[in-house]
């Protein structure tokens, strides 16, 4: 397996997260879609890691800060998901327009 | 051999999941896919020989991450939301947003593919990681641990019944 292939994999997956956070009306399913981009971006860490840098473990520790950044966001974002859903009784994104007076 | 076989299984995993999770209509099963696509991106790190970060996805995205999303998919959800459509009418657009990038990636990647990379031993990376992140990375090391503290204040402050 060559570097190619991971790249493309995770150019796939980063389009279809982004594909997602651009056309779901949930907001946990744009959530989801930000995941989906996150682990795109790990995987070409992980890739760069391991073929052009074998000797060394930035990329992966790099990856494991964006775990880390990824997990703090999702439990920001789920709570704040939880408070609007109690002010707007809905949890499509369209319903969230307060701000517009 | 072993190894094209392993990666493309754990792709075809990966996109599969993926691809339900923005399709599908009914949250909880997007919820269910996130898992799956989460599980084969942990496959990839182990093919790639990054052991503890396929110990970390499994445990923090899978065990932590996706479990957390699925009960606030329950939390949240309305029996009438599962007939509902889950896609607003831009999907021509981002569909050809993806495409062009799509694209536009492929050319680019396609720059690695005339180059051919020595195939290197897989090591085990945990020493390494540990020692990495005690020496050089220690300031974002620590800055990481307020973040996180400050993710979790925010998250009681948030979900709290009443905000003064």
């Amino acid at each position: 397996m060559t570097l190619t292939h991971h790249l493309l994999l995770g150019a796939a997956l980063f389009l279809i997260g982004v594909f997602g956070a651009l056309t779901r009306r949930n907001i946990i399913g744009i959530l989801m879609s930000i995941e989906l981009m996150f682990n795109a971006a790990n995987i070409n860490l992980a890739a760069f890691n391991h073929f052009l840098h074998p000797e060394g473990v930035l990329g992966m520790t790099t990856a494991l800060f964006i775990i880390t950044v990824a997990a703090a966001e999702v439990v920001v974002g789920l709570a704040l998901v939880l408070a609007i859903y109690r002010n707007c009784e809905s949890v499509y994104a369209e319903d969230f327009n307060l701000l517009k007076g | 051999m072993i190894e094209a076989i392993a990666f493309y299984t754990f792709a075809a995993v990966t996109l599969i999941g993926a691809f339900g999770v923005v399709t599908l209509r009914n949250t909880i099963y997007s919820a269910l896919c996130l898992g799956l696509c989460l599980a084969g991106v942990a496959g990839i790190f182990a093919n790639l020989g990054a052991d503890f970060l396929f110990a970390s996805q499994l445990l923090i995205y899978v065990g932590g991450i996706a479990i957390l999303i699925v009960f606030a998919v329950m939390l949240l959800g309305r029996t009438s939301d599962l007939h509902l459509k889950q896609v607003n009418e831009q999907w021509a657009a981002a569909f050809l947003i993806g495409a062009v990038t799509w694209v536009g990636l492929w050319r680019a990647a396609k720059i690695f593919s005339h180059t051919p990379l020595p195939i290197p031993e897989a090591a085990k990376t945990t020493r390494a990681i540990g020692l990495l992140m005690m020496g050089d990375l220690a300031v974002p090391f620590e800055a990481i641990s307020l973040v996180l503290l400050a993710a979790l204040l925010g998250a009681v402050f948030f979900s709290r019944k009443e905000n003064p």
